[in-house]
């Protein structure tokens, strides 16, 4: 793959003769080590489902955050360097709560996620009198779900600052064969509770571990009840539905 | 000790009081936002046709009154931050969001305040129709109708008690008071109070300006002719803006 | 880490730009439209040497009441704790010099679900700051899984309004709630005082209101009691103080958020009473008393 390495992938704002940023491509390869996470969009809300590797008898399986609140109307799934994915959230966070206090309403799903890019790209060199918030690209890759006057929308954000929207998406190391099964098994009409199904179903396939309530997360937004993380029982119930 | 060597400002006064007045009344699915267009200083008419009433978009009017260079300014502002949204939402600012937008661009100026008192009508998401009132430094709140500048104390009180029945008794075993006024008796109220306070306010007359904001819901989508109303929305689909220019006393 | 700390560690006092008085933000203009996204905007100032006697020259009436901006004032507020949770009652009036600005003003400022301010002083310094103070509330629970504290949250808005102490901001207002602790109420103003109590009035009718509430108050008082005591002190203060009047809003915080109770037309109580609700005496509040003392109930 990195045929052409070279002098070119030491700085993070040196462009290779052919064009390429050789450590922001570096930054979407360790996406690829990550835990898998998967999105599926319904027209009743969006899904998202996370595998936690939980390495050792000893680990508090609890204690692994991959899915986290952003506002009542969103959340996010994260694959990667998930440190990282700290600094990104709560950014994601204040730049949801400022929209509140300056527009009294809700941020879009779009725009929160163009926020997530904005400062995806703030590494290297500063701008302006603006602080270089970082001295390499971000390690992690998102998936946003929100619901605002659109509709249930789910997004991909990349280190790259480059964000897309999906119907429905997988990211992590089992994201190839995860993405593969999402395009058989996605359809329009599915209902939440399908949803749920096929993102566990999903995570089974490709995780090592054999799959239970301890080392999954399930996480859902909806109209009515905005984002929420399912509790051990209803994770329980969606893995006995399957 | 040399009270010579630095030089000492006493007095710093950058505002002055244009005069005129600004009223907006909310309707069921309507909205009426007017304001006379005479601008003086002290006793001195400096021109008989400044208008105090803006369209902001196709939902949202905003009428400022009190020192016209800070209005100026001030409504130049809200437009640039409205397109800036506009590009980066992908949408038209809504009207509460537009509301509190200026809370935050006239706190922003709590400790060198502009002196304008600000009144924006329009339709809300849900279509109804909206006013909110503004304080020099940012305080608002929705009401359905609101009178300011140097004739307001003339035209609340009239306000109040033709559009809030206040100190009105309904005719015992008739029909109570109505919640909503139809959009021909808002006109006639706006009208009415703009000839009275000319009569009775120096700085008041000249000409009237009205906007009226239909909402997709109003019945009627288009103003009596004899009216003589032009149609000012950008769009066929959305909301209709009309404004109708009526002349007042020139004295 | 928390960007909170830094914000308040701190007197920010704004520094004088004049000419740089735009926020814009090349680099994150897309998602925010050119707003910083520190959600603070720089406050201009004027270039004076004394921005603050700029300010008091021309918006404080009551030094001056030609003064040409007239910032909204006036108002009678209080809050109690008893038993039952927290009574919270306000007036409506909002006085511009002698001039009624507006008689439906929203004096009590719902923060969240738990969390209640009340507004005295400017009306736009407690609307602006007590709603900033809710979204810090939100991004506090955000952030630690867990609701805010009265006390931490009444703390953020007391740094807050201390770090533009002698600006000329002026408000006193109430922070009530209930939390882990159960009922709480704290009194915090523009000077910087932030005091817990039981029991507080605040306002230019505070004084009228506490006669009332000091001689009804007791822990013990049943929901309807409380609910009726805080009617009737702000029907006192409205009564009596030409600044404080109109209608009363009627609040009360228990375990699971607050209630709205009800609006109420000072008038109409002076005269008929808030009619046959539990606690209420069945007639007005004023006038049966001075027409017809044989009628008159006194609270036991």
């Amino acid at each position: 793959m990195f045929l052409t390495r070279s002098e070119y992938d030491r700085g993070v704002n040196t462009f290779s003769p052919e064009g390429r940023l050789f450590q922001v491509e570096y930054a979407i390869e360790a996406i690829k080590l990550g835990s898998t996470a998967v999105g599926v969009k319904t027209y009743e809300g969006v899904v998202l489902g996370v595998e936690k590797r939980v390495q050792s008898p000893l680990l508090e399986s609890s204690s692994i955050e991959k899915i986290m609140e952003i506002d009542r109307h969103l959340g996010c799934a994260m694959s990667g360097l998930t440190a990282d994915a700290r600094t990104i959230v709560d950014h994601a966070r204040t730049t949801s709560q400022n929209h509140e206090f300056t527009y009294n309403e809700n941020i879009k799903v779009e725009s929160v996620t163009q926020a997530v890019c904005d400062l995806a790209l703030r590494f290297g060199e500063s701008v302006h009198d603006e602080d270089a918030m970082m001295s390499r690209p971000f390690g992690v890759a998102l998936l946003i779900a929100g619901i605002d006057e659109n509709g249930p929308q789910l997004f991909h954000t990349d280190p790259s600052g480059t964000f897309m929207r999906y119907e429905a998406k997988a990211i992590g190391s089992g994201s190839e064969a995860a993405q593969a099964e999402l395009q058989d098994r996605w359809k329009k009409d599915m209902s939440l509770n399908d949803a749920q199904v096929l993102a566990v179903r999903i995570l089974k396939q490709v995780m090592e571990e054999k799959l239970d309530q301890h080392n999954v997360q399930l996480a859902q937004v909806t109209k009515a009840g905005g984002f929420e993380i399912l509790n051990e029982a209803a994770l329980q119930e969606v893995i006995q539905r399957m | 000790m040399d009270g010579k060597t630095a030089p000492q400002m006493r007095h710093f006064n950058p505002y002055s009081d244009n005069g005129g007045t600004i009223l907006a009344i909310a309707g069921q699915d309507f909205a009426v936002i007017a304001g006379d267009t005479r601008q003086t200083v002290g006793y001195e008419i400096q021109t008989r046709y400044a208008p105090k009433v803006f369209r902001l978009n196709d939902k949202a009017v905003l009428a400022v009154n009190g020192f016209a260079a800070d209005g100026n300014m001030f409504v130049k502002k809200v437009k640039q931050k409205l397109e800036m949204y506009r590009h980066a939402h992908a949408k038209d600012m809504p009207l509460r969001a537009i509301a509190r937008l200026i809370q935050t661009m006239l706190y922003a100026q709590r400790f060198f305040p502009y002196y304008v008192y600000n009144i924006l009508g329009g339709i809300e998401e849900d279509g109804s129709g909206a006013v909110y009132s503004f304080d020099p430094v940012g305080s608002y709140e929705r009401e359905s109708c609101r009178a300011a500048g140097a004739a307001q104390s003339l035209v609340q009180p009239f306000l109040d008690n033709q559009i809030y029945f206040k100190n009105q008794q309904p005719i015992p075993g008739g029909p109570p008071h109505p919640v909503h006024l139809p959009l021909s008796r808002v006109i006639a109220l706006v009208t009415d109070s703009f000839t009275s306070a000319t009569e009775r306010h120096i700085e008041v007359g000249d000409e009237l300006e009205m906007f009226i904001v239909l909402s997709r819901s109003h019945p009627q989508q288009s103003l009596d002719p004899r009216l003589n109303a032009t149609e000012v929305s950008t769009t066929a689909s959305g909301e209709k803006v009309f404004v109708i220019r009526r002349p007042l006393k020139r004295d | 880490m928390n960007s909170l700390v830094s914000k308040f560690s701190t007197n920010n006092i704004p520094k004088q730009d004049v000419e740089d008085n735009e926020e814009y933000s090349d680099s994150m203009w897309a998602s925010s439209a050119g707003y910083a996204t520190n959600g603070l905007p720089t406050f201009r100032l004027p270039s004076l040497q004394q921005p603050t006697d700029f300010l008091r020259l021309h918006t404080d009436d009551h030094a001056d009441p030609s003064c040409r901006i007239k910032i909204k004032h006036g108002t009678t507020t209080l809050a109690f704790r008893f038993k039952g949770g927290v009574i919270v009652a306000v007036d409506s009036r909002a006085t511009a010099g002698s001039y009624i600005a507006s008689g439906t003003v929203e004096k009590v400022i719902r923060i969240n679900k738990f969390l209640l301010g009340t507004m005295a002083g400017g009306a736009a310094d407690c609307q602006y700051w007590e709603t900033y103070l809710g979204i810090m509330c939100r991004l506090h629970e955000l952030r630690n899984r867990e609701r805010i504290s009265v006390a931490a949250a009444s703390k953020y808005l007391s740094n807050l309004v201390y770090s533009y102490k002698g600006m000329g901001l002026s408000m006193g207002t109430m922070i009530c709630g209930w939390d882990k602790t159960g009922p709480a109420i704290f009194y915090v103003d523009s000077d910087g005082t932030r005091l817990k109590g039981d029991l507080f009035s605040v306002g230019s009718g505070s004084t009228f209101a506490y006669g009332v509430l000091d001689q009804g108050y007791h822990w013990d008082l049943s929901d309807e009691d409380a609910q009726e005591l805080g009617r009737r002190s702000i029907y006192a203060a409205g009564h009596r103080d030409a600044f404080s009047g109109n209608t009363i809003n009627l609040f009360h915080i228990k375990q699971d958020g607050w209630d709205f109770i009800g609006n109420y037309d000072v008038s109409k109580m002076h005269y008929d009473g808030p009619g046959n609700i539990p606690g209420a005496p069945g007639t007005g509040y004023g006038y049966e008393v001075r027409t017809n003392p044989e009628a008159c109930v006194v609270a036991d």
